[in-house]
């Protein structure tokens, strides 16, 4: 980097060439899907799609963090860590905790469930993959035990209001939850030091360590804040089903995977920006709304979304070379 | 005299063993049922296809990759197999027929990841959800059922008191521990497993042997699949849904390294029957069977663990016994 020239900009640049492709990929998705459907293209179908988009949009940040921070960082258990939070959040309210108390609780437990995948990872030294794998059957499972295989209702209709309500037609989640959430993390990641040391840690985890940085610390927060938007994910998820299901979470670290590898999120760590990411959310969303309005059985749109992961990852590997393995 | 190394079961094999030993002596005496032949040849014949496609795990793992759509694989084949029968269709044909699809559907996950250099988790991540999908679409959403017991001979079986399958098994498990052993196909992937550059540089031509791994765990698969099928007199849509976590959980307590270089299909076979035993006592003994999953995530997390503790003090001790000898 030159003198004058900041971390910020660097990034901006790698957010500018991805992004540009996105957009272009976003206007494609939209014209074959409004073509599909005459309903498409309204203003407030549109807006209404985003709410399909916000949960991902969390999880999407709390993984594309973990792969940015290299070593092979990844976290498939976030889709069980979303179930057994709502899971936990549906079996308090059961027993007749306030609903915001127990959705508080929720998001704390999705933080300790993060929390012990940082802490066998980033301090006990566990290759993140089995690590993660380890924890998805874990929690899943134990999601599963906890209901036994049911889903909880029973929550009180206050709650609706966040994962069904509108406001000036925009969903509720994506106005109250995704958006916050993505700017807060924007500021954080692009303009404070932890966001530095995170990308830096992805670049070079030794030169970091040699800098100054608490590379295991980066790493293990940067899991707890993955639990954590998760367990948010499983509030939102809660309310927007007005049930707490075991198997919310299935798929969704598929989808947080792919749409990470999308926006430019590189397995080697250090690169993409979570900009790009956020397009390559509202790609997925709009395909698989599309998808849902055309008929088209889940079980497709996770080989889509397979499909498309593949793509991604040729992109990132032929075009724009990177995510090269040397 | 030149030493030839030979990668020989060590301490880490014998502790699989020995805990496997443990499983045996604890269920035995937490229940009667246990100790039968009726319950051991069922354990063993149940275990078959697990056994089999965790020997092909296993070479991918050493070797440093993975593959998380094993499960999916099966299903094809399985698939496959059912329509056959109910065909008619000679056995001998069958079995090539099944090999091939395997054979073909490695090619594809090792030519994406040895060739095209992606990342092995996101394309068997990938290709998982594809097969899983392909699947449900071959299913149309009905079970195949009442299939005509062919090769069911060979699933139940017995000669001289001993499940054919277990014979079966084992003369597998011996060929390829003698060509990971003492052939230059499985050398080469000890070598690739504990650095790639070297053995580059040794002229071991890496992609090649990568992707022949791949291919030979999908034909590993193929094979495993007819024992399914014959096993199960159907094919339903959940077919194969565990077989990936359950293999790479009998590789790894059988003390392979994940990250490769290390580990012996002894260990593994000692793994797998830990598996089967477990399962088998988690019925028995009337264990909740939603947590089975909880529990082999749980023993997959402890068994990483532990080969991480105890290079940590194997590493310990070797500079101390240098220290002692400088």
């Amino acid at each position: 980097m030159n003198r004058g020239e900041n971390m910020g900009s660097h990034v901006f640049r790698l957010l500018e060439r991805r992004g540009i492709l996105l957009v272009v990929l976003l206007l494609v998705v939209i014209g074959i899907m409004s073509s599909l459907s005459p309903y498409f293209l309204d203003l407030y179908n549109l807006l209404g799609i985003t709410q399909f988009g916000a949960v991902l949009v969390l999880l999407a940040i709390g993984q594309s963090l973990i792969i940015t921070s290299g070593r092979g960082g990844i976290d498939l258990s976030i889709g069980a860590t979303v179930s057994l939070s709502g899971v936990i959040i549906g079996m308090l309210v059961q027993h007749g905790v306030n609903v915001w108390v127990a959705a508080l609780i929720g998001i704390t437990a999705g933080g300790v469930l993060g929390a012990f995948n940082g802490l066998m990872i980033a301090y006990i030294g566990l290759p993140p993959l089995i690590a993660t794998l380890g924890t998805s059957y874990l929690y899943g499972s134990l999601a599963l035990y906890f209901t036994n295989g049911l889903p909880i209702s029973g929550f009180p209709e206050s709650f609706e209001f966040l994962g069904q309500g509108l406001i000036f037609g925009i969903p509720a989640q994506v106005l109250l939850v995704a958006l916050p959430v993505f700017a807060l993390f924007w500021f954080v990641i692009y303009r404070t030091k932890f966001g530095r040391e995170v990308y830096l840690v992805g670049t070079n985890d030794v030169a970091a360590r040699f800098s100054a940085i608490p590379v295991k610390k980066v790493r293990f927060s940067l899991y707890v804040l993955a639990g954590l938007l998760a367990g948010l994910g499983s509030v939102v998820m809660c309310s927007w089903l007005m049930t707490a299901r075991a198997d919310v979470g299935n798929g969704l670290e598929m989808q947080s995977i792919t749409v990470a590898v999308l926006g430019g999120i590189s397995i080697i760590g250090g690169q993409g920006h979570l900009g790009a990411v956020m397009l390559a959310v509202s790609i997925v969303t709009v395909l698989s709304s599309g998808l849902q309005i055309a008929n088209i059985n889940s079980m497709w749109q996770l080989a889509i979304l397979g499909m498309i992961l593949l793509f991604a990852v040729a992109l990132n590997h032929f075009i724009l070379k990177r995510g090269v393995k040397t | 005299m030149k030493k030839r190394y030979i990668p020989l079961p060590g301490y880490r094999e014998y502790l699989t063993i020995g805990l496997l030993i443990i499983e045996l002596v604890l269920f035995s005496i937490l229940s009667d049922s246990f100790f039968t032949s009726t319950n051991l040849t069922r354990i063993i014949q149940n275990s078959a296809e697990l056994a089999i496609v965790s020997i092909g795990m296993t070479m991918v793992i050493i070797m440093g990759g993975i593959d998380l759509s094993v499960g999916s694989v099966l299903g094809i084949c399985a698939i496959v197999v059912g329509q056959m029968l109910t065909a008619g269709v000679n056995p001998v044909l069958i079995l090539l027929a099944v090999m091939m699809i395997g054979a073909v559907v490695g090619l594809i996950n090792g030519g994406l990841i040895a060739f095209l250099k992606m990342p092995d988790i996101i394309v068997t991540l990938a290709t998982m959800n594809i097969w899983r999908a392909v699947v449900f679409a071959m299913l149309g959403g009905a079970w195949i059922t009442g299939l005509p017991p062919v090769f069911g001979g060979v699933t139940s079986g017995s000669v001289l008191g001993f499940p054919v399958v277990f014979l079966l098994v084992l003369l597998l498990y011996v060929i390829f521990w003698y060509v990971m052993t003492f052939r230059s196909f499985g050398r080469h992937i000890y070598a690739i497993g504990t650095n790639e550059e070297a053995a580059k540089l040794a002229g071991i031509k890496v992609t090649r042997t990568r992707v022949m791994t791949y291919a030979a765990l999908g034909v590993i698969v193929g094979f495993a699949s007819i024992l399914y099928t014959s096993r199960m007199g159907s094919v339903e849509m959940t077919v194969g849904t565990d077989l990936s976590l359950q293999s790479i959980a009998a590789v790894v307590i059988g003390g392979t390294a994940i990250t490769g270089g290390r580990g012996s299909l002894v260990g593994t076979l000692a793994g797998v029957l830990f598996i089967a035993v477990m399962r088998n006592g988690i019925v028995i003994l009337g264990v909740p069977s939603l947590l089975e999953k909880a529990i082999i995530g749980t023993l997959i997390l402890l068994s990483v663990i532990t080969d991480i503790v105890l290079q940590h003090r194997l590493k310990q001790r070797r500079m101390l016994r240098v220290e002692a000898a400088a």
